[in-house]
């Protein structure tokens, strides 16, 4: 079989990857570098083992009264003018806030970054329905503007070099400038001003909701966040229902270790804590809030498998010690979520089939959960997905047989012994100076790429067996 | 559409059937938050100067600009400093009563171009575009501080009548003017005010945001190169006053 | 505390690929005092089943390795995944079976062998088989599966005759993942390819690592590029004799 027949969608994606030097130099440089920020954030912050352990378990205890804490935050939510809506499924979350658009009369739409809007497909759903959608988070800008996704969870145009974004910025907005990051964010940034001063409706995410209060609460570098939660007349934010947490005194752990373990600053320079609609003689802030929660498979994990991946803080650092996504990017994944997380997120909201092949883009090495904020047990996960696949018939049939012809050895040590002598004689063509480089069939796999040591003349077992070679 | 009795419904039962990970608590909240408000002020009063240097550390880190003055009158004479630095004459301010100084006068005398925002809400449309446009052309735009977080360099301001979000947001130049009754040291600490503001204390006003503001707006989404001034202010200013403004 | 009985679990990798290992373990013990049985017929500790998710399967296999060293005192392990895979999944698997509590006890009785060495036997001074600069690759299971990465470097930094110099991303993965390496071999191969980078720019002549996994990935690279580093178990560097 050749490559192309043997290789899954998910690999050949991951060997184009591989093969982009401007991607790879992009994934070296950024992961290299949040990797160092993170690193150097917790090492001068000794609480933080403390209250990674405290947010882990805030996260836990709010699932477990989840219907509860929802409940006070709708009440909370209505109190204050807010209006609050129930998406079971991606489409209906679409469905809801272009409802909500098209009867506010909005022709455009600013949006501040949101995972949850990108997961759902918003844009499209809006541009079908003639409302404008314009990204002003610098990177979803650009990524909106080459008609791509997002390749990181914080990062979506870590891909691209500047001076890809010089070319889509001359080609898209006809504005040019040298291939520098200051020109061209100040271009982004005269070319949204207007959008925010306009736009009659500010969509975004919420990284919290705190119950107490109905406050959403937005992580933000740019300003963009409070631009959209501020000047348009209404504002609708989309939250996965696992968003909420209890009150102010839990945000404050979660404040303490998010922006350090996704970009290794002690607070993103804007965290802003939305109430709406607007109220105490302001002059800004929405006239109407509302609220949509949403579903999409979140739900049916809290009594599953993967109900710890609820707890996560949507901050990529997993992403970034991951020795799979570093080779491979965003993109490679095939799904809106990339990385560790992005694998039992799609789990999650896709179903496991979906999975089949993700599940063991992993080496299991651990690195995701050293960095997870919450402690996040990720392989554990990816294991239990490799269950499924395998209770569910999922895996090829040729890899079934093949495991379950390494079992019955691992059960039977005479056919183990057999397998060792089979081996040692089927290698004889193939050992020259006490390695192996070449294999027929799917052992090429290894062999095109490295050497293998040849089975060994005699096995330890053997050697023991005939004591004399292990006198002291 | 999914009612709210089912999407709750499908939550409560998923909870209920669905064995617990572990004991576990959610965080302890203060019974009495604006009592140990109160107490936290009081403490943080015998020790201000060590909070406002471990501020100002934080702050200059974040690549916010410090200045210290005597007393608030001497306030405009830094601004206007700042304004003709910049060649920047257009000025928003917050309503003095949010400032807790009238400071127009001072600052008009400078040159400056000072367009204080209403104490009350706006009553048309029209005027509140026409001022939403001030704060859009501004060149500098000055508030007030209701907590400094020494801890992480950050200014927390919340919104209300005479204290627009877009004060410190539309114009490039942000500058914060705060005494010594805003310094705190944590986020813990930090978190017991916002109990109180919402609970049993008092906010320091009834507007729909609380704004965490640690430096000037930053990108580093091409390249990881690392950018400032994207939507939000290129620069902030934080000019500590040593006599109380407020008296 | 000096053990005097230890029984080594040679792991499939080992004992098919790696013998020259578990005569070196077997040497070092003895040189110690230590008395070294091998319980007959191992084959694996199910681990590359375990991870691909064949878990009624991983589960015969370690029922089979816990009756096996049922009369263990000390089970050695020359490779920290296999150690994992007993300490902290066997008691997993098997908790709703007979065998539950003696999957226990045998989780609580095995260790890695430069744990085993260290904090079992309190003995951190040998003589090196190999000299001048070494390199140390920490494998994951043992650095974040057992939470041990100062055992071999305590040990390599004491070795007689060779000098420890650090290695660049030690923490960082080799490529192995064990099937991973067959299911994703570019990826594979290019985590790989950084690892030797690393590897390389030490100026090591040779790369130590405690997981026969890693060094079949490892060395397999180094031989491939012909480079100047050997790559070798733990042991094989403490086996320089008394």
């Amino acid at each position: 079989m050749s490559d192309a027949e043997l290789a899954t969608p998910f690999r050949q994606r991951a060997g184009g990857a591989i093969k982009d030097t401007f991607l790879q130099e992009a994934l070296t440089i950024a992961t290299t570098k949040f990797i160092g920020l993170r690193r150097d954030a917790f090492a001068s912050f000794p609480e933080g083992e403390a209250l990674r352990d405290q947010a882990r378990a805030i996260k836990e205890a709010t699932l477990q009264e989840l219907d509860r804490h929802l409940e006070t935050l709708i009440g909370n939510v209505e109190r204050l003018g807010g209006h609050v809506h129930y998406a079971a499924t991606h489409a209906e979350a679409r469905s809801i806030i272009v409802d909500i658009a098209r009867r506010t009369g909005a022709r455009m739409a600013v949006k501040s970054k949101s995972m949850a809007t990108e997961e759902i497909h918003l844009n499209e759903a809006l541009e079908a329905a003639g409302i404008t959608p314009v990204e002003t988070d610098l990177g979803e800008y650009i990524i909106q503007l080459a008609h791509e996704r997002p390749s990181h969870i914080i990062a979506p145009a870590i891909h691209k070099t500047k001076g890809q974004v010089a070319e889509l910025f001359s080609r898209e907005l006809k504005r040019h400038a040298p291939p520098d990051p200051e020109a061209l964010t100040r271009i982004a940034r005269g070319e949204l001003r207007e959008k925010f001063l306009q736009a009659d409706l500010g969509i975004t995410g919420a990284n919290f909701a705190v119950a107490d209060t109905g406050t959403v609460v937005l992580v933000t570098n740019e300003g963009n966040g409070r631009m959209v939660t501020s000047l348009p007349r209404v504002h609708v934010a989309v939250m996965g229902v696992e968003k909420v947490v209890p009150s102010f005194t839990d945000l404050m752990v979660f404040l303490a270790i998010l922006a350090k373990s996704a970009t290794g600053q002690k607070l993103s320079v804007y965290t802003s804590m939305v109430q709406g609609p607007r109220r105490g003689g302001e002059l800004e802030g929405p006239e109407e809030f509302h609220l949509v929660l949403l579903d999409g498979g979140r739900i049916a994990q809290i009594g599953g498998p993967l109900r710890e991946a609820l707890s996560c803080l949507r901050c990529g650092a997993c992403l970034n010690v991951c020795p799979v996504y570093r080779q491979i990017g965003g993109h490679a994944y095939g799904y809106t979520y990339p990385g560790p997380i992005g694998i039992l997120l799609t789990a999650m909201l896709e179903g496991t089939p979906a999975v089949k092949d993700l599940a063991h883009a992993s080496s299991l090495c651990g690195a995701c959960v050293e960095a997870c904020p919450v402690r996040i047990d990720i392989p554990r996960m990816l294991i239990d997905l490799r269950r499924e696949v395998d209770e569910k018939r999922i895996a090829p049939w040729p890899e079934r047989v093949a495991f379950k012809l390494l079992a019955t050895l691992l059960q039977r040590p005479r056919l183990y012994r057999f397998a060792a002598r089979a081996g040692r004689a089927l290698q004889r063509p193939f050992a020259r100076e006490g390695r192996i480089s070449r294999l027929p069939l799917f052992f090429g796999e290894w062999t095109r790429t490295r050497d293998l040591p040849p089975v060994a003349s005699r096995t330890f077992q053997e050697c023991w067996a005939s004591e004399k070679d292990l006198a002291t | 559409m999914t009612t709210r009795a089912e999407f709750l419904g499908r939550i409560r039962e998923q909870v209920r059937r669905s064995p617990r990970r572990f004991q576990a608590d959610s965080a302890r909240r203060p019974p009495h938050p604006a009592a140990e408000a109160e107490t936290i002020r009081r403490e943080l009063h015998e020790r201000w100067p060590e909070t406002l240097e471990a501020f100002r550390r934080e702050f200059e880190g974040v690549a916010g600009v410090f200045h210290r003055v005597a007393s608030i009158d001497m306030v405009p004479g830094v601004v206007s400093r700042i304004a003709h630095e910049r060649e920047a004459r257009e000025l928003v301010s917050w309503h003095s009563t949010a400032l807790g100084a009238d400071l127009a006068p001072a600052l008009g005398a400078r040159g400056l171009a000072v367009h204080q925002m209403p104490a009350e809400e706006p009553h048309s449309v029209a005027e509140r575009e026409r001022l939403r446009a001030i704060a859009a052309r501004a060149d500098l735009g000055l508030t007030g501080v209701d907590l400094a977080i020494a801890e992480t360099g950050t200014l927390v301001l919340v919104s209300g009548a005479g204290r627009p979000r877009s004060t410190s947001l539309l114009p490039p130049c942000h500058i914060a003017v705060f005494d010594r009754t805003a310094l705190v040291d944590s986020l813990r600490q930090v978190g017991v005010f916002l109990e109180a503001w919402h609970g049993d204390g008092r906010p320091p006003a009834a507007g729909g945001a609380v704004n965490f503001i640690t430096g000037p707006s930053r990108t580093a989404d091409i390249e990881l190169t690392l950018t400032r001034g994207v939507h939000g202010p290129k620069e902030v200013h934080a000019i500590f006053v040593e006599q109380p403004i407020r008296g | 505390m000096t053990a005097r009985r230890a029984s080594l679990m040679v792991t499939c990798l080992g004992d098919l690929f790696f013998p020259e290992v578990g005569i070196a373990i077997v040497r070092l013990l003895r040189r110690l005092g230590v008395a070294v049985d091998v319980p007959a017929d191992q084959t694996c500790c199910g681990l590359p089943l375990f991870n691909s998710g064949y878990h009624a399967d991983a589960a015969a296999v370690a029922r089979r390795t816990v009756a096996l060293f049922k009369d263990a005192d000390h089970v050695v392990v020359p490779s920290g995944s296999c150690a994992w895979m007993v300490k902290h999944e066997y008691p997993g698997l098997l908790a709703d079976t007979a065998l539950a509590r003696e999957a226990g006890e045998l989780a609580a009785r095995t260790h890695e062998l430069s744990q085993f060495l260290v904090r079992v036997l309190g003995v951190t001074e040998f003589t090196s088989a190999v000299s001048g600069r070494v390199t140390y690759h920490d494998s994951c299971h043992l650095l974040r599966g057992l939470h041990e990465s100062q055992s071999p470097r305590t040990l390599l930094s004491r070795l007689k005759g060779a000098e420890l110099v650090p290695l660049p991303g030690a923490d960082e993965c080799c490529g192995f993942g064990g099937s991973f390496a067959v299911r994703l071999p570019e990826v594979s191969a290019q985590i790989l390819a950084k690892k030797l980078a690393n590897v390389e720019s030490t100026g090591a002549g040779c790369l130590v690592a405690c997981d026969a996994g890693c060094l079949m990935q490892m060395a397999g690279g180094l031989t491939r590029k012909k480079s100047r580093v050997r790559a070798l178990h733990l042991a094989e560097l403490l086996d320089g004799g008394p």
